[in-house]
């Protein structure tokens, strides 16, 4: 190596490089990662001639369908998919926060067909007035962990969910980390820092600090619902 | 004065009472299908006999990590059981959400800390599929070899750790020879021996050595045998087939319902393994099987994992083999979606500037695109599902990770056993809960 480097640089004759800008829609086509698994088509008309204008869009990406369908058919295209269509499987389930006036917050679901290995990605977009969603525990089991996480994360409401605690955070926290006004460096009112110097005072968060939020010096206990 | 000498600190910082409470309430009100013995729970009886509440974790060595566990015990039988997680949570994927595709590969370490190359290679493809980019057919093989290494690292933990609760002490040293094989392997390939960070969007950082090859040829060659020794210990094991037999029993349904992943849903007779279902990498091109078992107990998963290392050891062998002959790039030549070479960087002013924004700005996919992308990760499916702005970093990264799956059903396996197999059974789901907690 050292020899290499005391030779001093070589004349660059022609650089290994190329750099071709590819359009957005050729990506989409010639995706190296699409998978044959995601090739619902079949299901998705099948869902448009028994659902009619509850199937809102057809996203496709990535040869990826996602289902954009109404919020109010939500139980009754699962249940459909889940008995004749054979997606017994839920993969996956999130949130996400669109941060726009109108349907603010999306939920989307991942219903795999273990046998004929297909996955459908439905997805339901969410105002920010209502912030409520049909719960799917009766139909998946395996939604209920993640709804709790949702609600958590977002403060997605599911209706008639049978265990409507946080997930991660502690009940007494009062946020929802993952819409996007909540803030990275703490909330006000949080904690204040240790001390930098042993003898020193509290630090404050720059944050809270920056807008104008004093932080209490030490942690005061909340006072719980019973008590009251 | 200081403020830590005038604070009484066991009073001014006592936990979450809220949460307390909310955990304490649930156990209260939750449905079990669990029986109670009739005519039991005589105060002045056996203590044993009576109810009892008891709270488990964060802090116990038995629970792999910081799970807690609050249950409601009769005598010794398990009644009801309350998860709590959370205690690990940082909030990754609100820190994927401002850091760029490239900066936030490192994190991706510390989510499943026993296979950190997978979860690299996981959230590489995610970023690959969602910006299009093709990766060298060499990086490919390297990444499958690579995670296929760091499956059986992590398979070595489950089982000596899964071993050392259940009294076998000396597995667990012995498991952590082998993975420190594993240790000196990824320390020549990727140049640190737990958080690797090797794999890199559009390719690996660096190509295989001499020296790296040899010792994953050694590995390679002389595991099947220490395999082979362990299992003539453990497979006709009194102790260890009565602790695990017939607990934690799921059937083909419960395990598809309550959405378990990886060796948990294979041990319960369901075939479904994202290598074969979806294929990614270049396991299309590579001889292997599913293990699979129907039993769907504790000792039905112990197999399920011990054939899946042997099947690992195939996978490593078949790469090393196509290694010998494929040469070629190990990262994608575009600077636009994958960092520049060196040799670029130092000696053009293109690659120079290339380098800068790559590092500043890093890939950025189109607007509006999401994608999903799901590999077999040691404990199950692991995906993330991204959503594009067209900016450098994700607008939204959301993790799917097979231990939160795992856990779920972690509830309904205690409930109705008994607390001496409460160990085997968080054992038996193999978590991670820097995955689990995110």
């Amino acid at each position: 190596m050292s020899e290499k480097l005391n030779k001093g640089p070589k004349a660059p004759k022609t650089l290994p490089f190329e750099f071709v800008p590819q359009e957005a829609e050729t990506a989409v086509q010639n995706n190296p990662h699409a998978k044959a698994s995601t090739e619902v088509d079949g299901v998705l008309d099948a869902m448009a001639a028994k659902f009619g204008p509850a199937l809102i869009e057809r996203i496709v990406y990535a040869g990826e369908r996602t289902a954009r369908i109404a919020l109010g058919s939500l139980i009754d295209i699962c249940g459909w998919l889940k008995t004749d269509q054979g997606f017994t499987y839920l993969s996956d389930l999130g949130g996400a926060d669109r941060f726009t006036e109108d349907d603010r917050y999306e939920v989307y679901y991942n219903l795999v067909n273990i046998t004929a290995g297909k996955r459908i990605r439905l997805m339901v977009r969410v105002d920010e007035d209502s912030m409520t969603v049909p719960s799917l525990c009766e139909l998946y089991p395996a939604a209920n962990w993640n709804e709790r996480e949702a609600w958590d994360m977002f403060g997605l409401r599911f209706e008639g969910h049978p265990d409507p605690r946080r997930m991660y955070m502690p009940e007494d926290f009062e946020y929802h980390p993952l819409r996007k006004e909540f803030p990275l460096l703490g909330v006000p009112g949080s904690m204040a820092l240790p001390p930098q110097v042993p003898t020193g005072e509290l630090t404050q968060d720059p944050f809270p600090a920056a807008h104008g939020s004093k932080t209490p010096w030490s942690y005061e206990e909340v006072e719980s619902e019973d008590e009251v | 004065m200081s403020i830590i000498n005038d604070t009484n600190f066991s009073e001014t910082l006592k936990f979450w009472p809220r949460h307390n409470e909310a955990i304490y309430r649930r156990l209260e009100s939750k449905h079990s299908w669990v029986e109670r013995t009739p005519g039991g729970h005589d105060p002045t009886g056996d203590p044993l006999e009576n109810e009892m509440i008891l709270n488990i974790g964060p802090q116990h060595p038995a629970t792999h990590g910081v799970l807690r566990a609050v249950v409601k015990l009769d005598g010794e039988n398990i009644e009801r059981c309350v998860l709590d997680i959370g205690y690990l949570h940082r909030g990754i994927e609100k820190i994927a959400e401002n850091k760029t595709y490239q900066e936030f590969m490192p994190y991706t370490d510390r989510m499943d800390y026993l296979s950190p190359y997978s979860n690299n290679v996981a959230w590489c493809l995610a970023v690959e599929k969602l910006a299009g980019i093709e990766v060298p057919d060499r990086a490919q093989w390297i990444r499958m070899m690579m995670s296929e290494i760091a499956r059986i690292s992590s398979h070595l933990i489950w089982m000596g750790v899964g071993l050392m609760d259940a009294g076998a002490v000396s597995m667990f040293l012995w498991t952590f020879q082998a993975r420190e094989d594993i240790y000196e392997i990824f320390d020549e390939v990727a140049g640190a021996r737990l958080t690797v960070s090797h794999s890199r969007i559009g390719g690996v950082a660096t190509d295989l050595n001499e020296a790296g090859i040899n010792l994953i040829t050694k590995f390679a060659a002389d595991y099947p045998a220490v395999l082979a020794g362990w299992e003539k210990l453990l497979n006709r094991n009194r102790i260890w087939i009565d602790r695990n037999v017939g607990i934690g029993l799921l059937t083909a349904e419960d395990v598809v319902r309550m959405g378990m992943t990886g060796p948990n849903l294979r041990g319960s007779g369901i075939a479904h393994d994202i290598r074969r279902f979806e294929p990614y990498l270049k396991y299309n091109d590579v001889d292997f099987q599913i293990p699979i078992r129907t039993e769907g107990d504790a000792l039905a998963r112990y197999f399920v994992r011990l054939d899946e290392m042997k099947e690992s050891i195939k996978i490593i062998n078949q790469c090393l083999d196509k290694l010998k002959t494929l040469r070629g790039p190990v990262r994608a030549n575009d600077a636009k979606k994958s960092s520049a070479s060196k040799s670029e960087v130092f000696y053009s002013m293109e690659g120079l500037i290339h380098d800068f924004m790559y590092t500043d700005t890093g890939v950025a996919p189109p607007k509006g695109a999401s994608a999903y992308h799901a590999i077999e990760a040691p404990k199950g499916e692991l995906g993330f599902y991204l959503q594009s702005d067209g900016t450098g970093s994700p607008w939204r990264a959301r993790m799917n990770s097979p231990s939160f799956s795992n856990l779920q059903a972690l509830e309904t396996m205690m409930e109705g056993g008994v607390m001496g197999d409460m160990v085997i059974l968080i054992g038996t789901i193999d978590p991670v809960l820097g995955e689990a907690d995110k």
